[in-house]
C-alpha cells in the first residue's frame, strides 16, 4: 500500500505534468492567425490612438516586453480575484471564487509539502516546536493552506452544484461531465476535511508522506490520509480531460489574440511565417473558392500554370 | 407571457418547426412617442412555403427548401466535411489559434449573455444568448469533427445531432449576432462568441456556399468583379464625384476638385461606394478638408480601389483577403505613402489590423484611420473654425469595428469637443459602446421580414440610447444631429429613423463626422448641413 501510494503520486504529477505540456505546446504550434484584438488592451501604451494609428516599428519593439510584462501581471492578479466575475454574475463569483481559491491552495499546499520534505530531510523538523524558524513557516504554512483550501474547495464545489441546479440558465448548458466534475473535487476536498479532522489534525502523516515520496521511502498513513492521497492523484489524472486548462489557456487568449497586436513588419518573423502559410493548398467546397490551389494563388486569382518558379 | 426556455438540442427539431417567435410586447419598452407597438412583419403565405422558417419568424437569408432528403443529406455531408476543415492548418490558418481557444475553454458561465444588446432587447431569450449559438457549434465539432467524439457526447459531453433541421436553423441563426464582441470583452476567460458565429458562417460560405446574397453575390463578388456592391463601375464613381464636386463648387463658391489616380500622392483616400450614393456629404466633406488642409491626396479611379468596403470580414476569409489584396495592390500602383479609410467601421478593421496579416512585402502599405487623420486636419491650423456654427445637440455614435476593434477612441472625440458646442456622450461609450444593430453586415441585409428585425431587436438598445442622450431636448423642434462615422451604421440608422419616425417625433438626423467639421469652417458661408436629410 505504502509503495503504491509513492509510485500513484510519481505517476499523477508526471502525467498532468505531460499533458498540460502537450497540450499547451499544440497550441503554441498552431500557426499565426490574423490580428483579431479587442480593446481595451490592458497593456497598450498609446491607448490615445489604439493600435491603428500607422505603427512604428521601433516604438513598438521597444514597448513589447513592457506590455506583455503589464498583460502577465494583470491576468495572474485576474486569476487570483476573479474581479471580472465580481462585477459582472455575483452570485456566480460568490461559488466560483471559493471552489478556485480551494484549487489555487491545494496546490500550493502540495508544494509547501513537496518544500517542507525537502526542509526535513536537510535536517530541519517541520512542527509547531520547531527550533527553526523554517520549520515553523512550513508547519503553519502546511496546516493554514491545506484546511482553507478543503473548505473553501469544499463550499465552493458544493455551491456550484446548487447553483448550476438551481439557476435555469446555467442548467441549460450543463453537461453531465460538469457535475462528475463538481461532485469529484467535492468528494477531494472532503475526503480532505475528514482525514484533517479523524486522521490528521496538524498534517503530520501527509508531511511525512512526502519525505517518504522525495526520499522513496514509503510511510504508512492512516486509511483516512491513504483515501484523500488517492483521491488527490485521480483527480490529478482527471484534469487534463476536464476545461481545467483554462487557467492557463485564458493566458493565451489573453496574450496571443485579444491583446495581440504585433505588427506584420517587413522582414519579421511574422511575415516570414506568412508567406508559408499563403502557400498552404485550400480544399475548400464552396464553388467561389475554386479550390485546389495556394492561398497566395486563390487570394490573387493566379492560374496554376501563371504561377512563377 | 411566459417565456419559452430553449434546450440546446431543440436546435435539431426535425422539420418546419419554428423555435420560438418575437413578440412586440416581450421586448424591453421604447419610451413615448415609440411605445406605440405595431406588429412586427410576419413571412406572407406563399414565403412559408418556399422558404426555410423554423427560427423565429424571420428570414434574413431566404433559404429555400431542399427538394428532397438526398439534397438534405448533401448539405448535411457538406456541413461535416466543413467542421473538419475549420480545424485544419490548410484551410484555416487564419483563425485557428483563436477558435481552438474560444471552443475548448468556455466555463458555460453566461457571464457574457447579459453584455449582448440582442438578446437584452429581446427580453432574454434564450435563443438570441451569445452561447446558446457557440455552446451547440462546439458540441457539433467534439462530436463530429474530432476523434472518439461520438463516444465521447453519448458518455455525458453533449450530444446534438446534425440534421436538416440543425444546420438549417444554425445558419439563420448565425445571422442574429452584430459580431459586435460585447460579449467577447467581458468574458473572463477570452472565450470569443462572436469568433465562433462569424467561423460558422465562413463554414456555410466556404464549403457550403450558402452567404446573404447582399453580402456574397451582390457584395465581395460583385466588388471583385465590377469594383463595388454598389454595382458602380470606375467611369460612374467619377461621374458621381465630378458632380458632387461642381454642385459644392456651384453653391458655395469655393472651388473643390477631386483629384484621381494620382501618381506618388501621400495620401490613397478609400471612401465606401455606398457613401457616394447613399451620403454623399460625406465624400464631399472630405475633399474640402483635404483641400482645404493642402494634403497630397488621391481617389483611385481602379476597380475596386474607390470602394473600400469588403463583406469578407463578416462571412468569408477567401473573399477577405481577395479584396484586401487588391485594396494594396492598387496603392502600390499608385505608389501611395499611406491609405486613409473613409468613414466606415468595417473597413478600417479588415484594411488596418485583420488585413495586416495577409498583405506581405510592398504589399503591406501603412494605413490610417480615418478619425486620427480628420484630427490631424482640425488642428493643423490650416482651417478657420467657428463652432458656433454648430451650435446644436450632438451626440457620437462609436462604431464596434472602429472603438472596441480598433482602439482608436479619443480623436473623434477631441473634434466633437472642439467644434460641437453641445456634444454629449451615450452612456455607455467608447469601447464599451452598444452596437448600432447592423454590424456583422446586418445593415445591408433586408431580404423578407429581416429590417423589421434589425430595427426592433437588434437596433433596439441603442435607439433607446440614443433618445437617453437627447432627452434634454426630446421635441421634433430642436433639430439633433448623430454622428456616426461609419456607412454600415448609417445604413442601419437610416433603416431605423424611418421606421421609428424619428426625424418627425424627435428631430434627430444622422450624417458622419466630417460634415460636422466643414459645417463649422469659417470659409463655408451656407450651411453644409442642411436637416433635409434624414
Ligand atoms: S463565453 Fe465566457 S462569459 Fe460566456 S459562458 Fe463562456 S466562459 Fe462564460
Ligand atoms: S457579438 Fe454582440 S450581438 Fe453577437 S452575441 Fe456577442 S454581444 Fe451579442
Amino acid at each position: 500500500m505504502n509503495i503504491f501510494l509513492v509510485a500513484l503520486t510519481y505517476f499523477a504529477y508526471i502525467f498532468i505534468i505531460l499533458m498540460y505540456a502537450v497540450k499547451v505546446i499544440k497550441i503554441a504550434r498552431l500557426p499565426v492567425h490574423l490580428r483579431w484584438e479587442l480593446y481595451p488592451v490592458i497593456s497598450e501604451p498609446k491607448g490615445r490612438y489604439g493600435s491603428a494609428y500607422i505603427e512604428d516599428e521601433r516604438e513598438w519593439r521597444k514597448n513589447h516586453g513592457k506590455t506583455v510584462r503589464k498583460g502577465i501581471i494583470y491576468l495572474l492578479k485576474e486569476n487570483l480575484k476573479f474581479s471580472e466575475y465580481f462585477k459582472s454574475n455575483r452570485w456566480y463569483w460568490l461559488v466560483l471564487f471559493p471552489w478556485h481559491i480551494g484549487f489555487i491552495l491545494i496546490i500550493v499546499f502540495h508544494i509547501l509539502c513537496f518544500f517542507g520534505a525537502l526542509v526535513m530531510i536537510a535536517g530541519n523538523p517541520v512542527a509547531a516546536d520547531s527550533v527553526y524558524i523554517l520549520g515553523k513557516i512550513f508547519y503553519y504554512g502546511i496546516l493554514v493552506c491545506g484546511v482553507i483550501s478543503f473548505i473553501t474547495g469544499a463550499f465552493g464545489s458544493a455551491g456550484l452544484i446548487i447553483k448550476r441546479l438551481a439557476d435555469r440558465d446555467l442548467r441549460a448548458f450543463a453537461t453531465p461531465q460538469n457535475y462528475l466534475n463538481y461532485v469529484f473535487t467535492l468528494v477531494v476536498f472532503l475526503s480532505g476535511i475528514y482525514a484533517w479532522i479523524f486522521a490528521d489534525p496538524t498534517f503530520y502523516q501527509y508531511r511525512e508522506f512526502w519525505r517518504g515520496v522525495v526520499t522513496l521511502n514509503p510511510v504508512s498513513v492512516e486509511p483516512a490520509t491513504a483515501a484523500h492521497i488517492i483521491l488527490f492523484d485521480m483527480f490529478l489524472i482527471y484534469l487534463p480531460f476536464t476545461r481545467s486548462m483554462h487557467y492557463i489557456t485564458k493566458f493565451f487568449a489573453f496574450l496571443w489574440v485579444r491583446w495581440d497586436d504585433r505588427p506584420n513588419f517587413r522582414g519579421s518573423k511574422v511575415e516570414s511565417d506568412i508567406k508559408g502559410l499563403l502557400d498552404k493548398p485550400v480544399s475548400w467546397s464552396a464553388p467561389h473558392i475554386k479550390s485546389g490551389r495556394t492561398w497566395a494563388e486563390i487570394v490573387t486569382e493566379k492560374k496554376h500554370d501563371e504561377k512563377t518558379p | 407571457m411566459t417565456k419559452k426556455h430553449l434546450k440546446l438540442t431543440d436546435i435539431s427539431k426535425e422539420g418546419d418547426v419554428q423555435l420560438d417567435e418575437v413578440n412586440i410586447d416581450e421586448l424591453i419598452p421604447l419610451p413615448p412617442p415609440y411605445d406605440k407597438n405595431e406588429g412586427l412583419k410576419q413571412l406572407t403565405d406563399d414565403q412559408k412555403v418556399r422558404l426555410v422558417n423554423n427560427l423565429d419568424g424571420f428570414s434574413a437569408l431566404a433559404l429555400p427548401k431542399p427538394k428532397d432528403k438526398a439534397e438534405e443529406n448533401k448539405y448535411i455531408g457538406q456541413f461535416v466535411a466543413g467542421l473538419k476543415k475549420l480545424l485544419s492548418k490548410e484551410n484555416n490558418w487564419t483563425f485557428l489559434q483563436p477558435l481552438l481557444l474560444s471552443l475548448d475553454y468556455c466555463a458555460r458561465c453566461q457571464t457574457c449573455s447579459d453584455a449582448c444588446t440582442v438578446y437584452t432587447a429581446s427580453g432574454k431569450k434564450d435563443i438570441y444568448r451569445p452561447t446558446y449559438r457557440t455552446e451547440i457549434f462546439r458540441r457539433l465539432i467534439n462530436k463530429y469533427a474530432k476523434s472518439g467524439g461520438k463516444l465521447r457526447a453519448a458518455l455525458g459531453a453533449g450530444n446534438i445531432e446534425i440534421n436538416w433541421g440543425t444546420i438549417s436553423r444554425l445558419y439563420e441563426l448565425s445571422y442574429r449576432c452584430t459580431l459586435c464582441r460585447r460579449c467577447a470583452q467581458i468574458c473572463p476567460l477570452g472565450v470569443d462568441n462572436a469568433l465562433i458565429t462569424r467561423e460558422l458562417r465562413k463554414l456555410f460560405s466556404q464549403e457550403l456556399g450558402w452567404a446573404p446574397k447582399e453580402l456574397h453575390e451582390k457584395g465581395t463578388v460583385l466588388q471583385l468583379e465590377v469594383g463595388s456592391p454598389t454595382g458602380m463601375r470606375p467611369a460612374v464613381a467619377i461621374d458621381n464625384i465630378e458632380f458632387l464636386d461642381e454642385d459644392f463648387t456651384e453653391s458655395t463658391g469655393i472651388k473643390v476638385a477631386t483629384p484621381w489616380d494620382k501618381e506618388g500622392a501621400d495620401v490613397l483616400l478609400l471612401h465606401s461606394a455606398g457613401d457616394i450614393l447613399s451620403f454623399p456629404a460625406s465624400v464631399i466633406a472630405f475633399t474640402v478638408l483635404c483641400n482645404a488642409a493642402g494634403i497630397s491626396w488621391t481617389l483611385s479611379s481602379e476597380a475596386p480601389g474607390y470602394d473600400g468596403v469588403n463583406y469578407g470580414l463578416f462571412y468569408d476569409d477567401i473573399q477577405l483577403a481577395r479584396i484586401v489584396t487588391k485594396h494594396a495592390q492598387i496603392a502600390r500602383k499608385l505608389k501611395v505613402k499611406k491609405i486613409v479609410m473613409g468613414e466606415c467601421g468595417h473597413e478600417h478593421k479588415a484594411l488596418i489590423t485583420v488585413a495586416d496579416r495577409l498583405l506581405i512585402g510592398d504589399l503591406n502599405i501603412p494605413r490610417q484611420d480615418a478619425m486620427s487623420f480628420l484630427e490631424d486636419i482640425v488642428f493643423s491650423g490650416k482651417i478657420k473654425f467657428d463652432p458656433s456654427k454648430n451650435n446644436f445637440p450632438v451626440t457620437l455614435h462609436d462604431p464596434c469595428n472602429v472603438v472596441r476593434n480598433l482602439g482608436i477612441v479619443e480623436p473623434q472625440r477631441r473634434i466633437l469637443r472642439y467644434l460641437c458646442p453641445q456634444f454629449r456622450e451615450m452612456t455607455p461609450h467608447g469601447v464599451d459602446n452598444y452596437c448600432c444593430g447592423g454590424g456583422g453586415g446586418l445593415s445591408v441585409m433586408s431580404d423578407v421580414n429581416f429590417t423589421d428585425w434589425k430595427v426592433n431587436v437588434s437596433g433596439r438598445m441603442k435607439f433607446i440610447q440614443i433618445l437617453e442622450a437627447f432627452a434634454d431636448q426630446p421635441g421634433p423642434e430642436v433639430g439633433k444631429y448623430l454622428c456616426a462615422p461609419c456607412l454600415n451604421c448609417k445604413l442601419q440608422f437610416k433603416d431605423m429613423f424611418k421606421y421609428y419616425g424619428a426625424r418627425e417625433k424627435s428631430g434627430i438626423i444622422c450624417g458622419g463626422l466630417a460634415e460636422l467639421i466643414v459645417n463649422a469652417m469659417v470659409d463655408v458661408k451656407k450651411p453644409f448641413i442642411t436637416w433635409d436629410e434624414e
